[in-house]
């Protein structure tokens, strides 16, 4: 799953190092325009429902903690 | 009542003293009191708007609240029904909420010019008469972020009515903004502040360099501005390119020196407000200079319109559809390129009722839109060209071909007209009449040559700052380090130049800043 979620952000944002990143919002690596698309594809990839209510910055920093999201929503 | 006048400087000295002397518990009512006082000075209409928005946002968060409260007591066995019940509740009291509020905003800012461009399509429709109160789109904003936040159940509503009057109406931001959040702002204004020498000095600071930014730059370019722009026909295009120019320079120094204005106002009462602009001149790319001009009304629509948007359903349709149609990354990003494109129209109609502004929405919202679209395109011809994101030459050429692009928007806002304002582009490139050069036509502009070296001078001396800034120099902290007679003469200086400067037209001071019209 982790394996496929780094390649959804490494698409989206091919610059970032997403596997060592752990301030990805508060740092400003990740713009709202990107945000969505990775959002966008996560919903597409893991069937999983995603709402404006997740994007917060906690939910967005690393690549683990968006990882702990995806899995509490297909738990 | 207004930043420039006499009544103002000893209303804040004032309300300062009286905010100091009474208890702690008691001096969010003396900021209630002189923000009502400030605003209700504005006449009585403008005191009714004011009242409308924080009665109905008032009453708007706390009935979401109440549903929050009840849907999460809801028993399990009951959860499934109760819950769409509830949610069905929350969206119509929203619903409301949105329709009273930008309802009222679409008739004392829109209405009439909806009624006379639709006049040819629906017949003479009745005008209103209403006078837009100042800062109304920007109060009534900060009011409706709160309301939505209580809808997303990000935080309890505010009971106390006088507590949330406090939060619509503080008066330093009641003129052109910031637009601030509810959870970030209304502890600052209810707990009192202890007297501190620093939050004193640091906010006299920051107000004196505003009023410096917008008396000796701003005042001193509108002149040249309005000249132009008043008689276009009296000029070649190389005039209107430096009427641009000098537009630019007032628009920045005004609104960012207005909002430097109100960060310090409210740093004296130890309030911090949210940041405005981040070097805007410095921007990389047209998404970039968006997220530093502006940025509480850029994080507003991100917030509350952007993210929405991308996530409803229509987008959802139109996302499905692009995959299917367009393979690869195109098919990905139509949906957030269609929302970009929203948000920045919106944008564009939020600055006023015009064409203009329309059109100013369309060209800032087709570019950024064409970024999202060819972001892929651009990194294969960077990596074609051995191109490194980071090289200074790279960056200098992204600096300069954003100030190109935000210099040509401004053509459009700017011109009385949106045809003129495309005929003074297209002249600006194919008639440039460089003869006017020599002939005296830049000292019938209005500005003598002090006037003119004040303005080279001080905007440069501005971004040689704001250079430094960018490169991480915390200023304040840089002075701290610096011997207190060094201290002392970087406060004062800006107030020896305000007084050699700063008031320089006959008429006196240009009360009115530019964004407080929108």
């Amino acid at each position: 799953m982790k394996e496929k979620l780094l390649a959804i952000l490494s698409e989206a944002c091919p610059e970032v190092d997403f596997e060592t990143e752990t301030a990805l919002i508060d740092d400003g690596l990740l713009e709202s325009l990107d945000i969505v698309m990775i959002v966008t594809e996560i919903m597409q990839e893991f069937g999983v429902e995603l709402t404006v209510d997740d994007l917060l910055p906690e939910n967005f920093n690393s690549v683990d903690v968006l990882l702990a999201l995806i899995e509490s929503r297909t738990a | 009542m207004n930043f420039f006048s006499l009544s103002f400087l000893l209303m804040l000295a004032g309300s300062l003293l009286l905010y100091y002397v009474v208890p702690l518990r008691l001096r969010w009512y003396v900021l209630l009191g002189v923000s009502l006082g400030f605003y209700l000075l504005g006449g009585v209409s403008a005191g009714l708007f004011l009242l409308f928005t924080a009665g109905t946002n008032y009453a708007g968060g706390l009935v979401l609240s109440r549903l929050n409260a009840k849907r999460a007591s809801i028993p399990a066995e009951r959860k499934k029904e109760e819950e769409q019940r509830i949610k069905s509740h929350k969206r119509w009291v929203l619903i409301l909420d949105l329709l009273l509020n930008f309802g009222l905003l679409f008739m004392v800012k829109y209405w009439n010019f909806t009624v006379q461009s639709l006049s040819g399509l629906v017949g003479a429709l009745p005008t209103v008469d209403w006078i837009m109160p100042v800062g109304l789109s920007f109060y009534m904003f900060q009011s409706v972020g709160y309301v939505v936040d209580c809808y997303r159940g990000k935080y309890a509503a505010e009971k106390n009515f006088l507590k949330f009057s406090l939060f619509v109406s503080f008066f330093p931001q009641m003129v052109q903004g910031p637009i601030s959040r509810f959870d970030q702002l209304q502890p600052q204004l209810i707990q009192g502040h202890k007297w501190n020498a620093d939050h004193v000095k640091y906010g006299i600071q920051l107000a004196l360099w505003g009023y410096l930014k917008r008396m000796l730059l701003a005042d001193r370019a509108a002149v040249v501005v309005n000249a132009i722009f008043d008689a276009p026909e009296q000029y070649g295009g190389f005039f209107y390119a430096f009427g641009v120019l000098f537009y630019c320079i007032q628009l920045y120094c005004d609104f960012s020196g207005g909002i430097d204005i109100t960060r310090g106002v409210a740093q004296m009462f130890g309030i911090d407000l949210a940041e405005n602009f981040r070097r805007p001149f410095y921007a990389t790319s047209l998404a970039d200079y968006w997220r530093r001009w502006h940025i509480t009304l850029g994080s507003w629509m991100r917030d509350y319109v952007f993210y929405p948007l991308s996530f409803s359903k229509p987008f959802a349709k139109l996302g499905r559809w692009a995959r299917k149609h367009f393979k690869g990354k195109v098919g990905k990003v139509i949906p957030t390129a269609a929302a970009t494109f929203v948000v920045y129209l919106i944008i564009g109609i939020w600055h006023g009722a015009n064409f203009r502004y329309i059109a100013y929405g369309f060209y800032n919202g087709i570019i950024l839109t064409s970024s999202v679209l060819l972001a892929g395109t651009y990194a294969k011809w960077k990596k074609a060209l051995h191109i490194r994101d980071k090289s200074p030459f790279f960056t200098l050429f992204c600096i300069l071909r954003t100030t190109a692009i935000v210099f040509v928007g401004r053509y459009i806002t700017r011109a009385p007209r949106l045809l003129l304002g495309l005929q003074m582009l297209r002249k600006t490139l194919t008639s440039p009449c460089l003869y006017q050069l020599g002939d005296g036509t830049i000292w019938n502009l209005g500005l003598s040559l002090t006037d003119y070296l004040v303005v080279a001078l001080g905007f440069l001396a501005m971004l040689c700052l704001e250079w430094k800034q960018e490169k991480g120099t915390e200023i304040r902290k840089t002075l701290e380090r610096k011997h207190p007679f060094v201290q002392w003469l970087w406060l004062f200086l800006p107030l020896v130049l305000l007084c050699i400067f700063g008031i320089f037209r006959d008429s006196g001071i240009q009360v009115e800043f530019i964004y407080q019209q929108f």
